[in-house]
């Protein structure tokens, strides 16, 4: 643990990076010195190239983000700005900035431009060898810079993503992967409460854990980021999901924060954990269905790493090591008859006859507070045609967003905004109220709190059917007795409501019981899977998609991979060859735990 | 106290629940067999001079027990709705008043309105009686069948009052009503709510959708399409082969432009595969695409494949009401299928591209260009 604290501080060193390209000068975003009020995104790396520089400030413009930057060459250059118009339309957009560059103002304002680009700020004459950069933020509304580019051309560098990417490792001299390599027993990607209690089953166990998640706070949804509670029971892993889960305070409160301390304090004091946090995987290899390694990178220095290990847990939620490697994985609605699931009170809405891409939807949380004196909110004309008049004080589980021509993952971004447009506009429609002068805007995440996305496919595929029969199995390890809880958009059902507020249908049941089969992959011999991704049809996950029972499903793949440690065996075989050895385990392991290291066989 | 309480707020609550229901009891309307006047609340249309008849059947629910049910027709002996009136116990703090109301369902078992029963109204805690405000109030929450009142047992719903607060001697009193359950009951009527909604929307629903099944042919098929319901047009057409999609098409296509998007997304779903091979048939569906909802529109999408010109034509009348993706979509598929971009196509997609007024013109510009404006 001592050797993760001092090897993060290390890179937290490296400030920025930037390499000198004959008449160009790229600076990522996300690298600079001092972020100010800017806040690092690292969500949507996947479809646009790389974390970026958010103006966050709920509609206040933030402080400057700040760097220097050593130039080798003097001259005049054009300064490139990648950035978006969040909101095209007829309209201001409502993230703009410019650009300072050595206190001074350049003239064009950015953020101006639809879909990712590279907007042309001004030209400059460089005559010193370091200068200092700003980020002036405008409005408060989110603006977003990805990176700058000095330029001696007038042209800008390219903009689709192949092409970007390639200039990108070119100018930044980048080596085609990872030099630095690291060998653990197991890595697992993800740190919500799934993965961090999966790092702590296996690193009680005495395996020697990565674990690597995207923030700089551990918990995920339950974080005090997105501030949704856990719900759910302990089932086996008391011990350890006592320290990972929350209160049962309104979704949103701050006393996540509480929670978060205590999560956090509890993980950085688990020994044999390397935690990698800022850190986002994005490549795993596999050969002959065995994943060999994971790639990773530092969501703010760019600094990549290589993660070695025998054993994998994909806790990312959206599947995403599983992707890579080539894991079978399902999205969307099963058909009703795929595997019996109907529930014919709710006929179409549970399940329906055709499969098809729906699933639930993704929220964003957010709250206000009565202050002495209430400040003006600004105009939002750009939020109204999501809200048109729906007016709301605060946010809560139903602020959902799903939409059948938008994909939790590859469209993640604009399905934040969707929710960013629906909290302003509904705020500002709020305000107008007499009674609202003095409520302003207290918290609002800009962080996508999703329910459902990719669902990697295991052994055993968990369904309806096992939850509605109550039925047991011999590899039982995770266990609930909430109702299943599926969502659905209300203007499905109403044309009238807005199309980001969602209803749920309860379907009320005994205790039910998920087999340890349905937590790692049919077809990657060496990948677990623990949290949403977890193998179960669209309806299966309805239940246990709850937090504590995703961590339950962490607990038990930690302890899985013991075995698999002991035994230098895959996780199938846990389930061929030692369910007894491994159910004993998890009994055993209640009362406080036992290490099985290989040296005391 | 905590186990008392509990116990006995369980114990008042089963009896309401499964023993006590009392049966049905003819009254003045039952006498006749006729019933002729809209109920005193209904949720569906009532067209005037209505004439219902009534065959009594019976039926075996958990929420009803074995009942005598009013199984209404109308002048053409056609099933219309059910009912059945009933007088049943509501317990609270140790006293039982009777409850006194006459239920009505739909045909496929969904809560359709009460009758009040003269000289017999229903009271709240204390013995008020329920003011106007409050049976309209109940009437609306009987409707909305995912109600918490469904969710959560009588004893989840009230705050169990602290035991400092409890007189000596009273084993229960029933506690304040928990805040999350205040918009889906009736102030100072939470017994009577929780018992009323489980009588109206128990499993008596399924059993007298059951029993509609069990009489369904093609003339009932054809009344539920042709019904305002919304509900029993999609029971219809779940229930539909393909000859009846291809013999009422003109009826499908307007359910289609009128109906919820739930039911426009099971139509586009369902629809068998010769309504994407005739143009006549499809036609019908894509002359309402700029209408119809966001979530239909990339359903219909999908099938662009085997859209005819005058679909393509339709799109790119309205290209505004495209999504971003639904725009790529739409765009992916003209380069692909060069042939179905004609001058009626290339005009729009010019004009779409200079408007100020939609978020993506740009990409049309960008296709009119890297397409050479065709």
């Amino acid at each position: 643990m001592k050797n993760a604290k001092k090897y993060v501080s290390c890179l937290i060193l490296i400030l920025s990076i930037y390499t000198g390209f004959s008449q160009g000068l790229l600076i990522e975003a996300e690298s600079f010195d001092v972020k100010g009020g800017w806040v690092v995104d690292p969500q949507f790396v996947e479809q646009m190239g790389s974390p970026y520089l958010m103006a966050h400030g709920m509609g206040v413009p933030v402080e400057n983000a700040m760097t220097r930057v050593q130039f080798k060459e003097k001259g005049a250059y054009n300064v490139w700005i990648r950035t978006k118009n969040w909101v095209p339309g007829n309209w201001d957009a409502p993230g703009r900035f410019q650009v300072k560059v050595n206190n001074k103002i350049l003239k064009n304002v950015m953020g101006t431009t639809p879909e990712w680009g590279w907007e042309n700020a001004g030209k400059v004459d460089i005559d010193q060898d370091e200068i200092k950069l700003e980020l002036v933020d405008l409005t408060g509304f989110n603006g977003r810079a990805d990176a700058i580019y000095f330029s001696m051309e007038d042209n800008p560098p390219p903009s689709s993503a192949e092409k970007l990417l390639e200039w990108r490792t070119t100018v930044l001299n980048k080596s085609e992967s990872p030099t630095n390599i690291r060998k653990f027993d197991l890595v697992v990607v993800g740190g919500g409460i799934a993965g961090c209690a999966a790092a702590v089953a296996a690193a009680e166990q005495g395996l020697k854990v990565a674990l690597i998640h995207d923030r700089p706070v551990l918990g995920g949804n339950a974080s005090s980021e997105i501030r949704v509670h856990t719900l759910g029971i302990y089932g086996n892993f008391e011990r350890i999901l006592k320290n990972l889960d929350t209160k049962h305070y309104p979704n949103g409160n701050p006393e996540a924060k509480i929670d978060q301390q205590k999560r956090d304090t509890y993980m950085k004091n688990i020994e044999n954990i390397d935690l990698f946090l800022n850190w986002r995987a994005f490549d795993a290899v596999a050969e002959e269905n065995t994943i060999k390694y994971v790639d990773a990178r530092h969501t703010s220095t760019g600094e990549e790493v290589r993660f070695e290990a025998p054993l994998f847990v994909d806790s990312t939620g959206d599947g995403w090591i599983g992707f890579w490697a080539g894991a079978e994985f399902s999205y969307g609605r099963e058909s009703v008859n795929e595997y019996g699931e109907s529930w014919d009170k709710w006929g179409e809405l549970w399940s329906p006859e055709e499969p098809d891409n729906a699933v639930m939807g993704s929220s964003v949380l957010w709250r206000t507070k009565e202050t002495k004196i209430g400040k003006t909110f600004p105009d939002v004309p750009w939020a109204l045609p999501v809200t048109k008049g729906h007016a709301a004080e605060n946010g809560e589980w139903y602020w959902e967003f799903s939409r059948n021509d938008l994909h939790q993952i590859h469209d993640a971004e604009e399905i934040r905004d969707h929710m960013l447009k629906a909290i302003y506009g509904s705020f500002s429609n709020a305000k107008k109220k007499k009674e609202n002068e003095k409520l302003e805007l207290e918290w609002v995440s800009y962080l996508v709190g999703k329910r459902e996305s990719r669902r990697l496919v295991g052994d055993y595929i968990y369904t309806f059917k096992d939850i509605k029969e109550s039925r047991n199995f011999r590899d039982a390890v995770v266990m609930e007795d909430r109702e299943v809880d599926v969502h659905f958009q209300e203007v499905l059902t109403d044309e009238g409501m807005p199309d980001f507020l969602s209803k749920a249908l309860f379907y009320e049941t005994d205790r039910y019981y998920i087999p340890y089969r349905s937590f790692y992959s049919k077809n990657i011999d060496n990948l677990f899977m623990a949290g949403r991704d977890f193998s179960a049809s669209h309806i299966g996950l309805g239940g246990p998609r709850v937090m504590n029972t995703t961590g339950q499903m962490g607990a038990a793949v930690g302890f899985a991979a013991a075995i698999c440690h002991e035994h230098e065996v895959k996780p199938r075989t846990v389930y061929t060859d030692y369910l007894k050895e491994y159910l004993d385990l998890i009994e055993s392991q209640k009362n406080g735990y036992m290490i099985l290291r290989k040296s005391q066989k | 106290m905590k186990v008392t309480f509990k116990i006995i707020i369980f114990f008042l609550y089963s009896q309401i629940s499964i023993s006590q229901i009392i049966p049905f009891q003819i009254g003045k309307h039952e006498q006749e067999k006729i019933f002729d006047r809209k109920p005193d609340y209904f949720k569906m249309d009532w067209e005037k001079e209505t004439h219902l008849k009534s065959e009594q059947i019976q039926i075996d629910s958990d929420s009803l027990d074995l009942q005598n049910i009013d199984f209404l027709t109308d002048a053409r002996d056609h099933p219309f709705l059910y009912s059945v009136k009933i007088s049943t116990p509501v317990c609270a703090d140790g006293e039982c008043r009777l409850m006194d109301i006459r239920f009505y369902w739909d045909l496929l078992g969904n809560y359709a309105g009460f009758d009040k029963i003269e000289n017999l109204p229903l009271t709240k805690y204390e013995h008020e009686e329920f003011s106007d405000a409050d049976y309209l109030k109940l009437h609306q929450l009987l409707q909305d069948k995912n109600s918490i009142l469904g969710e959560r047992s009588i004893d989840e719903l009230v705050e169990e009052p602290a035991e400092s607060s409890l007189p000596e001697g009273v084993d229960a009193l029933s506690g304040a009503t928990i805040a999350e359950v205040k918009g889906s009951t009736i102030e100072g009527a939470l017994y009577s709510s929780h018992v009323a909604w489980r009588l109206a929307n128990g499993d008596i629903r399924e059993k007298l959708k059951e029993h509609t099944v069990s009489m369904l042919n093609e003339e009932l098929l054809h009344d539920l399409l042709y019904s305002d319901n919304g509900d029993y047009q999609f029971f219809a057409l779940k229930n539909f082969d393909d000859n009846m999609y291809r013999k009422e098409y003109n009826r499908v296509s307007e359910i289609f432009r009128s109906s919820i998007p739930l039911t426009r997304k099971y139509i586009i779903k369902n629809l068998p595969d010769f309504f994407w091979d005739e143009e006549e048939l499809q036609y019908k569906l894509w002359e309402y695409f700029p209408e119809v909802d966001l979530g239909t529109r990339s359903l219909l999408l999908d099938h662009l494949e085997c859209a005819t010109q005058s679909a393509i034509e339709i799109i790119s009348e309205r290209l505004e009401v495209l999504t971003q993706n639904q725009l790529k979509i739409y765009l992916e598929f003209l380069k692909q299928n060069k042939k179905m971009v004609d001058p009626e196509v290339v005009e729009n997609l010019k004009k779409t591209a200079i408007s100020n007024e939609y978020a993506y013109s740009y990409l049309v510009q960008k296709f009119l260009i890297a397409t050479n404006g065709y």
